[in-house]
């Protein structure tokens, strides 16, 4: 089993006062004050059982072990308000079980400790933490799952970068194509540049032009490129991608108008390609970016609400689908560590879609998917937009494990 | 199974600790005493109370079934979305231990974690709200009985899909399921955050998707010790349904089988469509012919008090039967349908105004029986030839296996799984 951090205790020479208590015997239920777990196979073996008594209960057969691999089986007997169980260093998570339940086998994890105290967090019980001590040499914490996802977020950073470099040419090229006057170039241009917009829309938002108060939608990048005729300020007017949508998709002209469109997204879209690069993510800006992406599909995509012209709403259901799996397979190597079956889960509900999306693919259609109609809409949202929720449950444990892993 | 079927009456229905606290009723032994959970409470017939709760673990039928009616429900379906057999033992461990919590007033976890980045576990819209006699009844379709599984040779001997019966109108998207969740209780709020909930974790695990659902009001069905209540179409409904405890044993608990089956039931679900606009305008002695009952009182066309027996005999001096041949009441009749019956529980529903501009209600129609072919043996010939047939559609349909409560430690159908 995969196992963070701690590092292995190098001496083993210290922290033998434990040893005197090793004739008591025990209640099952209370953890032996100073008796040291048993050791088998090199682990120390530590039960912890939850019970409905007392209103939840979470108990430990023994509350110390010797420094080095501890085993952790958890056994929910009778507690239906608890369904999860970590140990917990601080407030860095070393491992868990989740999808604990009365009636289910047995579970266990192991991990590797150093001297020192520890806590078993156990949401849901009477007391949640029950303390839990280690004896022998201090770990130095080499913080192993934290540097690896720490790895994860360099590499996410690079593939956003990446796509504001695409979505900059693509930007350049749907311009130059619209000043010539080609419709249909145009027209193709634009399925091809939005794709870049929608894989990395959770880090591109937020952005405010100096100078404008953040209230004001006239310095709001993403209202400038983005916005859509169902949320328009007045004020402010229309700008961005979907301006020019409505002009090549609904009118099907290409006019002065759209030519000043074009100039002014393709200096905002300049002005993305120089802020993001600058931008670090923590783990969970990854997580929570991605179910971000998730939230856009269903709020956005399947009521065919964002591309009301062009109907390219797969093209860019797809794109948010990528960049959320993109986050998330920069997170996974640290999540498998931390937590294998969440981490399977996630992977098997994006697989499902990405089936899904499959069935829609035409490279002949511009976005390269068949157009989002009315009629495909009536016929598919709901089959789309459960698919999109039954990852987007499961995504939305992530960030709570990376922020806390350890 | 009598002694243990009973415990899943209102006699069961105990008062929470919140209750003993406020001081809100008298014993337990009282509560044991009256078949109104309300009553035992101290309250007045009809008063919401709040800490009436069930219990969700058993020897016996799961709650939900015998438990005197509710006045609301929240039903729902679920497709299955995996395929591994351990999903559906952890989805049914899970929901079996939040169902327990619930069915308590309690919440199924944190509603506001302390770390930042943690989603809730509760969502929160029943906090303080209380049980509200919640109970939440789990069924299980014919599809959890395959090879997916490796439970082909545990599918209950009659369970399998409905069979095509006239009339039906079936509608795919209100039709099928391969589990069910039954939510009744006295404040819909309770009802629906249960549902709520249990869908979270049925996405969570990665088990289940919803498929359809019903949202009803104003039981539709008398229980034990309950006044007769009346659908939208005016009408009592259940004047003659189930009530004792032996014919629960009868002609709703399975008492053979796998030990994990008995004690279940079949749990057959139908969406009715009324057409209330043109019920509304329809003369009374035609509602009344159309029922075989007197819409006020409830009494059979044939006699003067709501639970008099109806005479089928009896004849108008014309030669005509009083209660027309093919009258809602005499073609249900057990008398007529070789002494089956079936217990229902149904409820009223809304969903608003449909696209002509009628009001779009009708009845949540829920039974429990012993064998669906008795659900069948009913509708055949109300589908095909009741005077009501005018007046509605049935536009989705379910049908699913109930298996027992678990007993505490355990969870929905464990014993499913045995190897």
């Amino acid at each position: 089993m995969p196992r963070p951090d701690v590092t292995r205790p190098i001496l083993a020479s210290v922290g033998f006062a434990a040893l005197l208590a090793f004739s008591q015997g025990g209640a099952a239920q209370a953890a032996e004050e100073g008796s040291p777990a048993p050791v088998v196979n090199g682990a120390a073996q530590v039960a912890i059982t939850l019970t409905g008594e007392a209103g939840g209960t979470c108990a430990l057969d023994h509350a110390e072990a010797k420094a080095g691999p501890v085993t952790f089986t958890v056994t929910n007997r009778t507690a239906t308000a608890i369904t999860e169980v970590e140990l917990m260093s601080g407030s860095r998570i070393l491992g868990e079980k989740e999808n604990l339940a009365p009636g289910l086998a047995p579970v266990s994890f192991t991990v590797t400790l150093g001297g020192g105290s520890y806590e078993v967090y156990c949401p849901g019980a009477k007391v949640e933490t029950v303390a839990f001590k280690v004896n022998g040499a201090v770990a130095t914490p080499t913080g192993a799952t934290a540097a690896i996802l720490a790895e994860g977020t360099k590499g996410y950073a690079r593939y956003v970068d990446g796509m504001v470099l695409a979505m900059v040419t693509a930007v350049d090229r749907l311009k130059a194509d619209i000043d010539v006057g080609d419709l249909a170039k145009a027209q193709a241009a634009y399925a091809r540049a939005r794709p870049f917009y929608e894989r990395i829309e959770s880090d591109v938002e937020g952005f405010v032009l100096p100078g404008f108060k953040p209230t004001d939608n006239a310095g709001n990048l993403d209202y400038l490129i983005d916005m859509r005729a169902s949320n328009l300020d007045p004020a402010v007017g229309w700008h961005g991608f979907h301006a020019i949508e409505r002009d090549l998709f609904r009118d099907g002209r290409i006019t002065a108008g759209t030519r000043k469109l074009a100039a002014g997204l393709q200096s905002n879209i300049a002005r993305l390609g120089k802020l993001v690069p600058g931008l670090t993510y923590r783990p969970e800006d990854l997580a929570n970016g991605a179910a971000a992406l998730l939230e856009e599909v269903q709020s956005g995509k399947i009521s065919g609400e964002e591309e009301a012209y062009s109907h390219i709403d797969l093209a860019d259901f797809a794109a948010n689908v990528e960049g959320a799996r993109q986050a998330f397979a920069f997170l996974e190597p640290g999540m498998k560590k931390i937590d294998p079956d969440l981490t399977a889960r996630v992977d098997a509900r994006f697989a499902a879609v990405d089936k899904l999306l499959e069935g829609y693919r035409d490279p002949t259609a511009i976005g390269g998917y068949i157009r989002y109609t009315a009629a495909v809409k009536a016929a598919d949202a709901v089959k789309l937009s459960k698919a999109i929720q039954a990852l987007q449950e499961p995504l939305s444990r992530i960030a709570e494990k990376v922020a806390t892993a350890g | 199974m009598t002694d243990e079927t009973n415990k899943t009456t209102g006699a069961r229905a105990r008062l929470s600790r919140r209750g003993l606290l406020i001081g809100a009723a008298g014993s337990a032994a009282a509560a044991a005493a009256l078949p109104g959970a309300a009553r035992a409470a101290g309250m007045a017939p009809g008063e919401l109370n709040p800490d009436l709760s069930y219990p969700f673990y058993g020897a016996a039928g799961q709650a939900g079934v015998m438990t005197p009616p509710q006045r609301y429900v929240f039903f729902m379906t679920f497709d299955l979305t995996t395929d591994r057999r351990r999903d559906l033992q952890v989805l049914l461990a899970r929901w079996s231990g939040a169902i327990a919590q619930l069915m308590k007033g309690e919440t199924i976890g944190q509603v506001e974690p302390s770390r930042p980045d943690a989603v809730g576990f509760d969502t929160g819209e029943a906090l303080s709200l209380g049980a509200c006699g919640l109970t939440v009844t789990v069924g299980l379709g014919p599809r959890v009985f395959t090879g997916t599984y490796e439970l082909a040779e545990r599918k209950p001997a009659l369970l399998r899909a409905l069979q095509r019966l006239p009339s039906d109108a079936l509608r795919p998207e209100l039709t099928g399921g391969d589990l069910s969740l039954q939510a009744c209780a006295d404040d819909p709020q309770v009802a629906y955050h249960a549902v709520r909930d249990l869908a979270r974790i049925a996405k969570e695990t990665g088990a289940a998707v919803t498929r359809w659902t019903v949202m009803g009001f104003g039981r539709a069905s008398a229980g034990k010790g309950q006044a007769t209540p009346r659908n939208l179409l005016g009408f009592k409904d259940g004047t003659r349904n189930i009530r004792e405890a032996g014919e629960f044993d009868r002609h709703v608990w399975l008492n053979e089988g796998p030990a994990w089956q008995r004690g279940g039931t079949f749990q057959v679900v139908r969406k009715i469509q009324m057409h209330i606009e043109n019920w509304d305008t329809d003369r009374v002695s035609d509602q009344n012919a159309v029922f075989g009952r007197h819409k006020l009182s409830g009494a059979p066309l044939t006699g003067k008090a709501e639970f008099d027996t109806p005479d089928f005999a009896m004849k108008k001096p014309d030669g005509a039967p009083v209660i027309p041949d093919n009258a809602h009441i005499r073609l249900a009749a057990h008398e007529n349908n070789g002494g089956i019956k079936i217990l229902r529980r149904s409820f009223n529903y809304t969903d608003g105004i449909n696209q002509y501009g009628l009001l779009d209600a009708g009845l949540l129609f829920i039974s429990y029986q012993t064998d669906p072919a008795h659900f069948e043996a009913l509708q055949q010939k109300l589908g095909a030839a009741d005077a009501l047939n005018e007046y509605i559609a049935h536009i989705g349909s379910g049908l699913f296996f109930v298996p027992p409560a678990p007993r505490e430690g355990s969870y929905i159908a464990e014993g499913m799984f045995a190897t």
